[in-house]
């Protein structure tokens, strides 16, 4: 059974930033990156099967990033599992989920992967479709936002919680093969130590491109996504009014203000 | 001194008198036996310890004479125990004369004897000289022994109950009953071997009462003449004596040889452990973690074969005293932690299966678990690495570093509280355990009213290393405000590294993540490698410790100075323009890295004395001060609502000094740990919580 | 005539409150640009469900019959996949929920349709669809564009356009299901466990606790808090995750919608997307977080950058 895990670097923008010339993104200057939340979580999952039933378990960290974001297949591997594989090409610039599933879908196929675990969705720009457009790529069952799973190798169907609003979860089972997108709070992740992340370095990331697995270069950035950023800007609202002062002062605003909604001042 | 009519050669006392043959045999015999089981007791002993890892000796000399100097006089068993560092020093130096005095017999005896066909020296004044000396050591002895007894079944100390704070009294290793027995055999077998001595001498004195060249000179062995003179009123008389002798003499003999015998498998054997522990300890170690190779496949302990034979050595010298027991803060607050414990699971553990002719499978050899014998996680979390234990242990255990080598796995398998999980990735991501940007760093600088020098780009003569907490903590904030004021108003060129600058790695290094220290560590150095300047100097005991003892092994030597120390310098040489005294009476809270950890007790204490406050020690002080609780990584985890924090504790017998009006604190931890303390005891009405810096900033004149 | 195709959603026999927010925003589109608003209704029972979709200005109920009533993916795909081919829509909407999620990135994958997810405003400029959704957790927006693409699927951001009061008599017709091979099958619900609990999302004042709390002993300086205050307690995912607070206490996507909250205090919660899906409508929100950059602070009325534990020490002497 080989699973497959994409994993992504994601952006964190901090007070100050600025917009790329084109208007279409932040400025790369002034993001800080590390690996998007969800993605802990799915390959902590990876993780813990492979753990459980030992060399019948093969697992497998993708990323689809340039150079700097071997650090997040890295972190991966200093946790576990033996080599990486990273795809970039300065035309994947711009790609959305659509575009990023292409590549992961040519990925498992040329894998022979059995699952792929996305994150639910990625912090940076929240679309939590990249998984579930690689099951359309790849015409595989697929579950979103699951929260419990049971997996044994060779199996030919899993179970799965859904989880859905309101608390509700929903018990389904999936046939194999499958993608799953892994919500937060299914396990615990582990620390990834420094000098395990150094560690890793020894172990192999094989670096693609997508013109390796037949893609064409209009079937990934911008040019194979199914939006186009037209602007990006900070939105215009409403600054929340800040209450300044000591605690004491802060605390009795606060009072003030709670009393005079509750109409009871 | 020797009657001219006895031949002084016939003064003696002979040796196995009227023993027939096959009893000389049958002596000899046993002796052979239990010297032999007591050899190859020593050869499992330290086969046991070869089966750790190689460890080798530095400043093996100064080892030896810094062990002979604590052994002489008794100091490490002295201290905070006054009365059984007496005690043991009786025991301990009559041991001694009475060894001595069996090997002075053997020799004259059994080698000299059989050469030269007589006794070269064991008779007349020679040996009434012996006879006194002996007896007046066998009856310090036996004092020292029975105060032991004593001090067990009577005071019944805290310290001497073994009951586990780490388990739950269902649990198999809960009480440990087997090592009051083993004290209780160590004390009975050497109590009965001095009281049988004394009796069998006495039993000898009646025996011989006719021959003058024996009852003349008895009272060269007053104790054994006394036990005589009792036992003659009971009307024992010569024949009945020499019908007990055989029994007395064998039974004395044969206790003996159960000592000897048992000596490498009980606790007698810290009389060997102790001394080489006390030779190969480092006192520095707290200070200055030993390194590992960061390069190597694991590190840390995981087997027990992963510690060094040092370390298991070290486990082989506790003696149950408890003094580290008694001084440990995790432990008092009612963690699941006393350093005397983990020894001595580790010790059991190491004894179950290194004692084997053959080393069990690796499952069997696991420090960590749940395991009897086996050390739990939240033992080895709950530590505060203050230093307390290691500091008190009379023979010079270093738990410490044993700590941090089983955290340093855990680390690796990466087991930790999600707390501690969040603070090192903070600190891997953004330099400080916080999580706040890098930039936030130098965000206290902005509330002075002129500008600190970029050391980066200029010059300076003092470098301000100001670390995470300072630069973060909103209280301590105003310590770093003051501070700078101090400098300025001193006309000192300093100057700090702003957002460059990045945790000096002390607390990562305590909890064990060895990578992320190096990576911390390398990254200052290379920032401070770049700056040019004369002195290292921070308010901050953690990195003052750190920047001192631990980066000169990654390259970075520099001059560094606690702020205090700092501030006694320029207070001396009149250098900080002082407008008024304070008129004030304080107690002053030694940090432990700043105080047990570099042995700074006096510049704090001095500096507060030059600007007028008088200080009231609290109980615990300078080496015995009670740690916050904060350090080791402790500071990330926050402590269970419904027990006593150490930092309350140390609160309370602060505030229950009568007629003190401030906790005076020297750290950024100790600061944040005691605002809340202070708070949550109540004793905010009476006591408020300053840095000594503020107090010197007072002290400034206004503007 | 341009089509704006709505899939209306149900769960446990009740169609999602978020369903008539989004027809109320492709009746909203309809206005703008004069298309014709067609709502598709897949159900084992559809006409139960259509007769609620009677809503004003819509233009058609397309019921589908399909074997089961709840959500299955495959089946769900193959469904909307016909519907387009029949029907071809220029918009297709849904609310951002987790089964459209499931379904309509592969629609969207395999018919390569402009496609986007929580999207939060729409409008067109000229004929060009315009979608406004946020990145960066909420500090940056984005406006998207769909450069030819004859069809864009849209999922909605829940509480963001208001439903729709008016009836109408709206034309119902029927459309017949492809066949399916369903790959995944429904075993059961499970239903977070029925407590005699408040629910949150009736409360009117909610006090909330985040990530800020950092340790489960805190949890009862804040029960008395919001007990001396009169408000309910509630609470962000990390603390119900560690179990904490029970599941219902629980604001945001994945949690409760809090519908009837008119105040709304955050203490320690730095704002996450799905959290603020449960609460960003609400007209008060006093939010008081150590990190002056929280996102929490963007939706926010009033803002308190200090410590919460601090803050909850006064703030009690003030309702005693």
């Amino acid at each position: 059974m080989k699973i497959l895990v994409p994993v992504k670097q994601v952006g964190i923008i901090d007070e100050d930033y600025e917009i790329r010339d084109d208007g279409k993104n932040v400025d790369v200057d002034f993001l800080d990156y590390e690996i998007n939340e969800w993605d802990n979580y799915s390959w902590e999952l990876a993780l813990n099967l492979q753990e459980t039933y030992g060399e019948a378990v093969e697992i497998v960290p993708l990323t689809v990033g340039p150079d700097e974001a071997e650090d997040v297949l890295l972190n991966c591997l200093a946790k576990g599992g033996e080599r990486g594989i990273r795809v970039w090409d300065d035309a994947l610039v711009d790609s959305d989920s659509m575009a990023i599933a292409q590549v992961i879908a040519k990925v498992a196929e040329h894998e022979n992967a059995d699952y792929v675990l996305t994150g639910t969705l990625s912090s940076d720009h929240s679309f939590a479709a990249t998984g579930m457009c690689v099951a359309g790529l790849l015409n595989w069952a697929h579950a979103a936002v699951v929260s419990k799973v049971d997996i044994t190798p060779d199996a030919q169907q899993i179970t799965v919680n859904r989880e859905l609003e309101a608390g509700i979860e929903e018990e389904i089972t999936v046939e194999s093969p499958a993608v799953l997108s892994i919500q937060l709070g299914i396990n615990e992740p582990r620390y990834a130590s420094l000098r395990g992340i150094k560690q890793a370095k020894a172990k192999p990331v094989e670096v693609m491109s997508h013109k390796d697995f037949g893609l064409t270069d209009a079937e990934v950035g911008e040019m194979g996504s199914l939006s186009k950023v037209r602007k990006m800007y900070a939105p215009e609202h409403s600054q929340a009014e800040l209450i300044e002062g000591t605690v004491a002062e802060q605390a009795k605003r606060i009072a003030e203000i709670v009393k005079e909604l509750k109409g009871d001042t | 001194m020797i009657n001219p009519e006895h031949d002084a050669q016939v003064v003696t006392r002979i040796v196995q008198q009227d023993f027939p043959l096959w009893m000389s045999v049958t002596f000899y015999l046993a002796a052979f036996v239990s010297t032999a089981i007591f050899f190859y007791g020593c050869y499992i002993q330290v086969r046991k310890y070869n089966r750790g890892q190689p460890f080798s000796l530095t400043h093996i000399k100064k080892g030896i004479v810094d062990m002979i100097k604590d052994l002489l006089s008794h100091r490490t068993l002295r201290r905070r125990d006054r009365s059984a560092g007496l005690m043991h020093a009786l025991i301990f130096f009559s041991f001694v004369l009475l060894f001595i005095g069996t090997v002075t017999i053997t020799l004259d005896y059994d080698i000299l004897r059989p050469i030269t066909g007589r006794m070269i020296f064991w008779y007349g004044e020679f040996y009434l000289w012996f006879s006194f000396v002996l007896d007046i050591a066998g009856l310090a002895f036996a004092i020292g022994l029975l105060y032991m007894m004593y001090r067990r079944k009577w005071m019944a100390l805290p310290k001497l109950n073994y009951a586990r704070s780490d388990r739950t009294q269902e649990e198999p290793d809960y009480d440990r009953s087997w090592y009051r027995f083993e004290d209780w055999l160590f004390l009975w077998n050497l109590v009965i071997i001095m009281i049988t001595g004394y009796v069998l001498e006495a039993d000898r004195l009646i025996w011989l009462q006719d021959d003058p060249t024996v009852w003349d000179y008895r009272w060269w062995s007053p104790v054994g003449t006394l036990f005589a003179e009792a036992m003659k009123s009971m009307y024992l008389t010569s024949e009945g004596a020499e019908s007990f002798r055989y029994f007395l003499w064998w039974f004395h003999a044969l206790t003996a040889f159960l000592f000897v015998s048992l000596l490498p498998f009980t606790k007698a054997k810290h009389i060997f452990t102790a001394l080489v522990s006390l030779v190969v300890r480092n006192r520095r170690s707290p200070a200055r973690l030993p390194i590992t190779d960061a390069t190597a496949e694991s590190i840390g302990v995981r087997s027990i074969t992963d510690f060094n034979w040092k370390q298991l050595l070290h486990t082989d010298a506790c003696t149950k005293c408890g003094r580290c027991h008694e001084a440990c803060p995790a432990n008092a607050s009612g963690f699941p932690l006393s350093p005397r414990d983990m020894i001595l699971s580790l010790r059991e553990l190491s004894n179950n299966t290194l004692q084997k002719i053959k080393i069990p499978e690796a499952p069997l050899l696991k420090v960590v678990g749940d395991g009897v014998n086996q050390i739990r996680p939240e033992t080895l979390w709950s530590c505060r690495t203050c230093g307390a234990c290691q500091e008190i242990c009379p023979v010079g255990i270093e738990h410490v570093p044993m700590m941090v080598d089983i955290r340093r796995a855990l680390i690796e398998e990466g087991e930790m509280d999600p707390a501690v999980q969040t603070a090192l990735q903070n600190l891997q991501k953004k330099g400080n355990s916080i999580g706040e940007n890098k930039r936030k760093r130098a965000a206290w600088t902005k509330k002075l009213d002129f500008d600190i020098k970029d050391a980066r780009k200029k010059p300076v003569d003092l470098l301000w290393f100001v670390g995470d907490y300072a630069s973060l903590d909103p209280r301590y904030q105003k310590v770093c405000q003051s501070f700078a004021r101090i400098l300025k108003t001193s006309g000192v060129d300093f100057g700090i590294l702003f957002e460059s600058e990045m945790s000096a790695g002390n607390d990562v290094r305590r909890v064990g993540e060895e990578g992320l220290f190096e990576y911390l560590a390398e990254n200052n150095i290379k920032t401070l490698a770049d700056c040019d300047f004369s002195r290292i100097v921070t308010t901050d005991p953690h990195s003052f410790n750190t920047l001192k003892n631990e980066y000169s092994e990654l390259g970075g030597n520099y001059d560094v100075l606690h702020a205090t120390q700092l501030v006694r310098q320029m207070l001396t040489d009149s250098q900080i323009p002082l407008a008024r005294k304070l008129s004030k009476r304080v107690t002053y809270h030694d940090s432990c890295h700043l105080g047990r950890l570099n042995k700074e007790y006096d510049a704090p204490r001095e500096v507060l004395g030059s600007i007028g406050v008088e200080i009231v020690e609290m109980p615990r002080n300078r080496d015995n001060a009670f740690c916050c609780g904060a350090g080791g990584g402790r500071i990330w985890t926050p402590d269970p609502i419904d027990i006593e924090k150490p930092s309350e504790l140390r609160m309370k017998e602060a505030a229950s000094i009568e007629g003190i009006d401030a906790f005076v604190v020297n750290c950024p931890k100790c600061m944040n740990m005691f605002e809340d303390a202070v708070k949550s005891t109540g004793s905010d009405d009476k006591l408020e919580v300053i840095e000594i810096i503020e107090l010197v900033e007072n002290c400034l004149a206004d503007d | 005539m341009n089509k704006i195709m709505v899939i209306a959603e149900h769960r446990l026999g009740e169609l999602t409150a978020a369903t008539f927010e989004v027809i109320a925003a492709a009746v909203e589109l309809k206005q703008t640009k004069g298309f014709s608003v067609n709502v598709a209704v897949l159900a084992s029972n559809p006409a139960e469900f259509s007769a609620k979709l009677n809503i004003a200005g819509v233009d058609e109920i397309i019921e589908v019959l399909i074997q089961e009533n709840q959500f299955q993916t495959d089946t769900y795909e193959a469904v909307i996949n016909s519907l387009l081919d029949e029907y071809a829509p220029s918009v297709v909407l849904t609310s951002n929920s987790i089964d459209a999620w499931s379904c309509m990135p592969i629609i969207a994958a395999k018919r390569q349709c402009g496609f986007a997810t929580d999207v939060f405003a729409l409008n067109y400029d000229g004929d060009d669809l315009i979608a406004t959704r946020a990145a960066y957790g909420e500090k940056m927006h984005v406006d998207l564009e769909f450069p030819d693409k004859e069809t864009v699927l849209i999922t909605l951001r829940g509480n963001t356009y208001k439903p729709i009061e008016q009836e109408a008599s709206v034309p119902v017709s029927s459309f017949s299901a492809p066949s399916v091979n369903a790959r995944t099958t429904h075993k059961r619900f499970i239903e977070p466990e029925t407590t005699s609990d408040v629910d949150i999302a009736q409360a009117e004042l909610l006090l909330s606790i985040g990530r800020g709390i950092e340790n489960e002993d805190n949890i009862e300086q804040f029960e008395e808090l919001a007990d001396t205050m009169g408000f309910t307690l509630g609470c962000s995912r990390p603390i119900a995750d560690n179990g904490w607070l029970p599941k219902s206490r629980q604001v945001g996507q994945s949690g409760k919608i809090v519908v009837a909250c008119n105040t709304y205090l955050a203490f320690g919660i730095s704002g996450s997307v799905q959290h603020m899906a449960g609460m960003k409508h609400v007209p008060n929100i006093i939010a008081v977080n150590t990190d002056a950059e929280a996102s929490i602070f963007i939706i926010a009325k009033y803002g308190v950058v200090a410590d919460m534990f601090e803050i909850a020490d006064e703030l009690i002497n003030h309702f005693e």
